[in-house]
């Protein structure tokens, strides 16, 4: 969607969208394709009113117009029928839901899953805790897939030139292409297949490479993670992958490296990260890792650093070289690698006391410290930073090397095979090339030169409409096949449905085309199963039921490279650093956090959900510093950094630019040119940014994603080539005079009050151990507890102390007085007191992965409301992340450079004294007596108090019917048409009510699960009192997923529970307590571990000594 | 010339208004009053697809209410059955009964039978059987006497006040275990079989919910 030089619009010929997609483009054909783009994005408010901006919004089908209204049933019942099987399918009990193992499938790293199925339709994907280092763990990425299986802009059927065809046409062409090719031994065969950890597709693909030696298979993601594996495979021949421990590392270096966030392998590496963080009490602080972030751009890594030094990408070499020098020389071993390392000259300059710093700490704690380096860097860093390891003691202790196949042919022989003019048929089995190969190989132009072409795809994308031949894929969750965890533990992929739609699977392709007399993928899968296996139904079974294969990782080495084969491949490496300024930029290509490379682009979960960072939901942006800010600002004289009177406490950022105006970010267009190519696009002021690094995130202006993901952004692929794929110097930033709205929730949900995030480093907290209690308000006026101040968190959950309050609040420990049973002579002491629930939020351990917002999205049938009701402020999300910027500000005139950020998860926080209770006319939201703060759905009528009495503004109101109504006319209200997708339905969760227009909705503490786990411990109960509900065994949706258990639920009424205990942890407080509403859900305040020795280290976070400065006096407590 | 209309007439208007309003009134108490599921859902018992006779297959024959049902005391929905169950006895019993016709065609064909639904709760009713017959209530409170119904009707309201009536007095409702499918059964009167009944209330530790989530959510 964007004007760029390089990339041809799409003729509306060619669309797939049929008449809706195209009536709202045609004036794209007329007009330069940006302008369009910004009539977009300043919709107008009277059109929508009349409901014709539709273009931005989720348009779904309209499958079911016969399904509107209440029918004319009238006056009488409308009479129902209930299906029963003719004949019982095994283990489906109507009503319970059955759970399979399964994994997701990606290039890397599959991810174990167990997936919820109702009446064989999955609805909602939790991760296998089976497999440990996940511990059941998933990202939002393997949370929001579930909806993509139910898309309607999928690939229904296969097509060709022609137009449809059906399975057996296809099974038809790819005989003849076999026949074809077994002739010239596959000399003119091209495949063209996405990266995948498939034993069965590698088995496979080795029997096709013997069939047709001559075919060239080729692999290509746009986001490969091979930084590491090549480096290494330079020097020994077979590829490494390092393994890092992070559990056993007690002082972290990560060079330009997201492995919180980005990567394969990275929720082992949140959860064993998490595990150094967590520390309760004071007296253990010193157990605390600590953890070194050098990096460009701000990632939630660097977010979590203790210390955080801003570099170019490009000086990495730089850096790795200058800190590998200085650990050789101050463990004084090796003479000989140090001579090697300081021979390499840099020019790089940066801070030499932190540099010594940081290398004698990681050599104090040898055997316990660990460096690891960003996949996209290049190999000199990974050479330097095995070095280190070595040197450190590293290798064997807290990384370890898996030996794993060299990564096979790359997208660029595919080009300079299809140049050749040789190539008969080109065969591209997934992946997206038309949209995401390097601009430079000029993919489209090398596409005509095949033959014929096919694409296996599971929408009907940018290369489909390429291609002769379009094959709808099957969704992995209506496919058997296998793959591999990151440490190589083999998982299965296991179907939880048949296809729904006629579509194939990768499996079946390739065994077709390789002849294979076996084309069922079960039968692929099992084969090379009972090939790694004794072969056994009941090895296989068991397979399944665990969803993994035990003892199946890869082998690992301690030190399979030795010193002096790193120095012969560092000798004459190129460490030099580049130098920048504003006019020579450097631009760094990032995955974004809401498509990814741009496959999941079509998904309204994942484009909803705001990025971590930048807090942008449908849109991207170009990220910049502070100071290119000022320096673009003060060349172009455009405003884009915020007037002074818009900065709001020491230091506190609450709006980042100029152009934010009720909320909504208008933001400047800026012209970004590198290698010779230009394209336009926003600008984003990100602080914490290196200063002259710029950051494109990929994945965003789809052009055939579908009516979701079309023309969302901007796309920044026609500026990558094949020599700068992550990595562009040389780049310069015009700004014009242009703007663009945004649709940025940053400020959404705001909210008052006084220290809400509470931080603390690790010195101060061991002095003052309850600092996080004397902060804020609570310091002079705790929560009213009156006489109970000091009693026990069970008492005080079970017994409500009144405090100072006027009325006597229900004490939790009796029973109701209207059931007499209960209240006979001697009956309550017989009385067991419900469980209360509680949560507490572990913010030392929460990375800000976003993963429980889209959990609790599938879990709890959360709508998405499009980007222009995300600008009006009407996202629905029940979590939010909120993510605070706080930065050492030396000028007040200026943006802090530096900055910590502070992520905080908030959901309802189920309030004792509840303050929308109060105020809700119809008692729509009341309390039980498990202490919930319950939603009654069908009493609410609307009146929206309640949400305007919510401290936290956690409270969302169903503005429109989201769930039944045609998206285009939601301001028609009921006489909108009604647009219920047969497909979107399936994915519901049958035990959550679907709400309507008009009611407002929260977080429910998960209250089906709760009520599931109750039913279920009273029929195991039966003629017993034992009817409490076990600890654990209650997950909420967020818990469950969350990779580093930051989220932890469970009774308050026990002691013994987990969440009981976190509750007497120094560091637990509650978010506005001072408000006596008493929330359930608490908080753990953050530490931090910063280095003493590093020259300019704080005695305390950035907010705390803000906090402090603004106190009038010294607290005397 | 004679007065049109008589002398009555000028008090017609108020008349008038003072009927209307008590219309209206006795609209509103009757809708308000007879519009309840006591009135509207009772009774109701549509025509199914095959006439199966409870009492015939409960009473008659003796056959346990999870023979058919057999989610029951495990799911919270309590399923119809499907049509192989009714061939288990049914290949071998009266195999060529026209009644049983469409029964055989679901069983080949595999295509369900359109059991007519009787009882059902609004789709923000979350309602757990098995929470409730392993827990001492039978089927027979809600349900009524299936076990003679020739045609099964609605024989309890099921609204929101009969649920709770019973959540606040489980005393009342509350039987042995082994009794849950006994539809027969008859609750005891002499006062130490009623003490013995209340005893289940506090030893099961039975606190039936009264708030929101116990069925909404």
């Amino acid at each position: 969607m964007n004007d760029t030089t390089e990339t041809p619009l799409l003729q509306p010929a060619s669309s797939r969208d049929g008449s809706r997609y195209w009536k709202s483009l045609e004036d794209l054909a007329e007009t330069p394709a940006f302008q369009e783009w910004m009539q977009r994005e300043f919709p107008a408010g009277a059109s929508e009113i009349e409901g014709v901006n539709r273009r931005h919004f989720l348009k779904i089908m309209a499958a079911s117009f016969g399904l509107a209204g209440l029918g004319l049933s009238g006056c009488r019942r409308p009479e129902k029928t209930i299906l029963a099987f003719g004949n019982q399918a095994e283990m489906m009990i109507p009503g319970n839901p059955v759970f399979y193992t399964s994994s997701q499938p990606s290039a890397k790293d599959n991810i174990p899953l167990v997936v919820e199925t109702h009446q064989a339709r999955p609805t909602k994907i939790e991760g296998n805790p089976s497999y440990t280092p996940y511990r059941g763990a998933t990202d939002l990425f393997a949370q929001a897939s579930v909806l993509d299986m139910y898309d309607p802009d999928r690939s229904t059927h296969s097509r060709n030139r022609s137009g449809r065809v059906d399975m057996a046409a296809v099974r038809d062409q790819l005989n003849t292409i076999r026949r074809k090719h077994r002739d010239d031994r596959g000399r003119g065969l091209v495949l063209l297949v996405e990266g995948s950890t498939s034993p069965s597709r590698s088995r496979i693909l080795r029997k096709l490479k013997a069939q047709l030696p001559e075919a060239l298979c080729a692999e290509y993601e746009p986001l490969s993670h091979y930084g590491a594996e090549t480096a290494f495979a330079a020097i020994t021949d077979t590829a490494l992958r390092p393994l890092p421990q992070f559990d056993a590392a007690k002082r972290i270096v990560a060079i330009d490296s997201d492995f919180l966030q980005t990567g394969p392998g990275k929720l082992g590496f949140a959860n064993a990260f998490a595990k150094g963080r967590k520390v309760y009490h004071a007296e253990d602080a010193d157990r605390m890792s600590r953890l070194y972030s050098v990096e460009s751009n701000l990632t939630l890594t660097g977010s979590m650093a203790d210390h955080r030094l801003r570099l170019g990408s490009a000086q990495m070499s730089a850096f790795a070289s200058l800190l590998a020098a200085e650990v050789l020389r101050q463990s004084g071993l090796n003479a000989e690698a140090l001579a090697a390392v300081q021979a390499l000259q840099t020019n790089l300059e940066i801070d030499p006391d932190w540099l010594s710093a940081c290398a004698a700490d990681l050599l104090e704690h040898r055997g316990a410290s660990l460096v690891v380096a960003g996949d996209h860097l290049p190999a000199e860093v990974h050479c330097l930073c095995y070095l280190i390891n070595a040197a450190i003691g590293a290798n064997g202790s807290t990384i370890r090397y898996a030996q794993v196949e060299k990564p096979s042919a790359s997208i660029r022989d595919v080009v300079t095979r299809l140049q050749s003019g040789r190539v008969e048929t080109l065969f591209i089995l997934g992946g997206n090339p038309a949209y995401d190969a390097p601009a430079d190989l000029d993919w489209s132009n090398a596409v005509k030169q095949a033959g014929q072409t096919l694409h296996l795809s599971y929408y009907r994308n940018e290369t489909s409409l390429q291609c002769d031949w379009h094959i709808a894929r099957s969704h992995y969750l209506e496919s058997w096949g296998d793959g591999r965890t990151y440490d190589g533990t083999v998982v299965p992929v296991q179907p939880m449905i048949d296809p729904i739609f006629r579509t194939f699977n990768e499996l079946e392709v390739l065994a077709r085309l390789a002849g294979e007399s076996e084309t069922d993928p079960y039968a692929i899968t099992r084969a090379t199963f009972d090939a790694m296996t004794d072969g056994t139904d009941a090895a296989f079974h068991r397979f399944l039921s665990n969803g993994l294969l035990a003892d199946s990782a890869f082998a690992t080495e301690n030190a399979p490279l030795t010193i002096a084969e790193l120095l012969i491949q560092l000798s004459g490496a190129n460490v030099s650093s580049p130098e920048f300024s504003a006019d020579s930029l450097e631009l760094i290509f990032a995955a974004s956090q809401n498509t990814y490379d741009g496959r999941y682009a079509n998904n309204g979960w994942l484009q909803e959900c705001p990025e971590p960072i930048t807090k942008f939901t449908w849109d991207n942006a170009i990220l910049i510093s502070p100071r290119l800010a000022r320096e673009l600002e003060s060349a172009s004289g455009v405003q884009i950094t915020p007037d002074r009177s818009m900065m709001v406490e020491a230091g506190r950022l609450t709006q980042q630019t100029a152009t934010f105006q009720r909320g909504r970010q208008h933001a400047p267009i800026a012209e970004l040119t590198v290698n010779g190519r230009t394209i336009k696009a926003p600008v984003h002021i990100v602080p914490g940014l290196a200063n002259y690094s710029i950051v494109a995130p990929l994945g965003f202006g789809r052009k055939a994603a579908g009516r979701v993901g079309n023309g969302v952004g901007f796309d920044a692929y026609p500026l990558r080539t094949t020599s700068t794929p992550y990595i562009a110097t040389g780049a310069t930033l015009k700004l014009t005079s242009e703007r663009v709205q945004l649709a940025n929730a940053q400020e959404h949900w705001s909210m008052e009050g006084r220290a809400i995030v509470r931080e603390g480093n690790v010195e101060e907290w061991k002095q003052e151990p309850d600092f996080a209690n004397n902060m804020g308000m609570e310091s002079h006026s705790p929560p009213v507890y009156g006489k109970a101040q000091n009693e026990s968190v069970q008492y005080k959950v079970t017994n409500q102390p009144r405090g100072g309050s006027a009325h006597e609040h229900p004490r939790f420990t009796d029973p109701l007085p209207n059931v007499p049973i209960w209240n006979r002579p001697g009956a309550k002491e017989q009385f067991r007191a419900p469980q209360q629930w509680g949560m507490v939020i572990d913010m030392n351990a929460c990375t800000g992965c976003n993963a429980c917002v889209v959990a609790c999205q599938s879990e709890n049938n959360i709508p998405i409301v499009g980007r222009d009701q995300v600008m009006r402020g009407r996202e629905m999300h029940w979590i939010r992340l909120d993510r605070y910027f706080t930065g050492d500000v030396n000028d007040d005139n200026d943006i802090p450079e530096d900055v910590q950020v502070s992520f905080m998860g908030v959901a309802c926080q189920h309030c004792e004294n509840a303050p929308c209770e109060t105020v809700c006319p119809v008692n729509a939201t009341v309390h039980d007596e498990q202490g919930l703060n319950v939603m009654a759905y069908n009493r609410c009528v609307g009146t929206r108090y309640c949400a305007n009495n919510c401290p936290y503004k956690v409270r969302r109101f169903n503005f429109f019917d989201w769930n039944k109504r045609n998206i285009n006319e939601v301001y028609k209200g009921p006489l909108g048409r009604v647009d219920e997708p047969e497909l979107g339905k399936m994915q519901k969760n049958p035990n959550v009510t679907v709400r309507m227009r008009g009611v407002m909705e929260k977080c429910t503490y998960c209250v089906q699960r709760i009520e599931t786990a109750k039913h279920d411990q009273k029929r195991i109960a039966g003629a017993s009192g034992n009817v409490g509900v076990p600890d654990g065994r209650i997950l909420t949706a967020c818990q469950q997923v969350c990779p580093t258990e930051a989220i932890v639920f469970g009774d308050l009424s026990d002691a013994n529970t987990k969440v009981s205990k976190l509750r007497e942890s120094d560091r637990d407080y509650s978010l506005l307590g001072y408000l006596n509403v008493r929330p359930r859900t608490t908080y753990l305040a953050r530490i931090r571990n910063p280095n003493k020795r590093i020259p300019r280290t704080y005695k305390m976070p950035f907010t705390r000594a803000s906090y402090k400065a603004r106190q009038p006096k010294p607290l005397n407590r | 010339m004679a007065n049109l209309f008589p002398k009555s007439i000028n008090t017609l208007p108020i008349k008038i208004i003072v009927a209307i309003v008590f219309i209206v009134a006795a609209i509103t108490a009757g809708v308000t009053y007879y519009f309840t599921p006591e009135y509207t859902r009772i009774g109701y018992a549509p025509t199914q697809p095959v006439a199966f006779s409870h009492a015939l297959h409960v009473d008659q024959l003796g056959m346990d209410c999870r023979y058919c049902h057999t989610h029951v005391d495990r799911a919270a929905h309590a399923n119809i059955p499907p049509s192989n169950t009714c061939m288990s006895c049914h290949s071998l019993v009266k195999v060529d009964s026209p009644a049983l016709a469409p029964v055989r065609a679901s069983y080949e064909s595999g295509n369900p039978i359109p059991w007519v639904r009787v009882h059902a709760a609004p789709d923000y009713v979350y309602f757990n059987h098995a929470a409730h017959v392993n827990r001492g209530i039978s089927c027979v409170e809600c349900h009524g006497q299936v076990n003679q119904m020739e045609v099964v009707y609605h024989a309890k309201s099921l609204s929101m006040a009969f649920c709770l009536e019973c959540h606040r007095n489980p005393e009342q409702y509350i039987r042995p275990l082994e009794a849950v499918y006994d539809l027969n059964w008859e609750r005891p009167t002499e006062p130490e079989a009623v003490a013995e009944l209340e005893t289940f209330v506090h030893d099961w530790k039975v606190n039936p919910p009264q708030s929101c989530s116990g069925c909404h959510r």
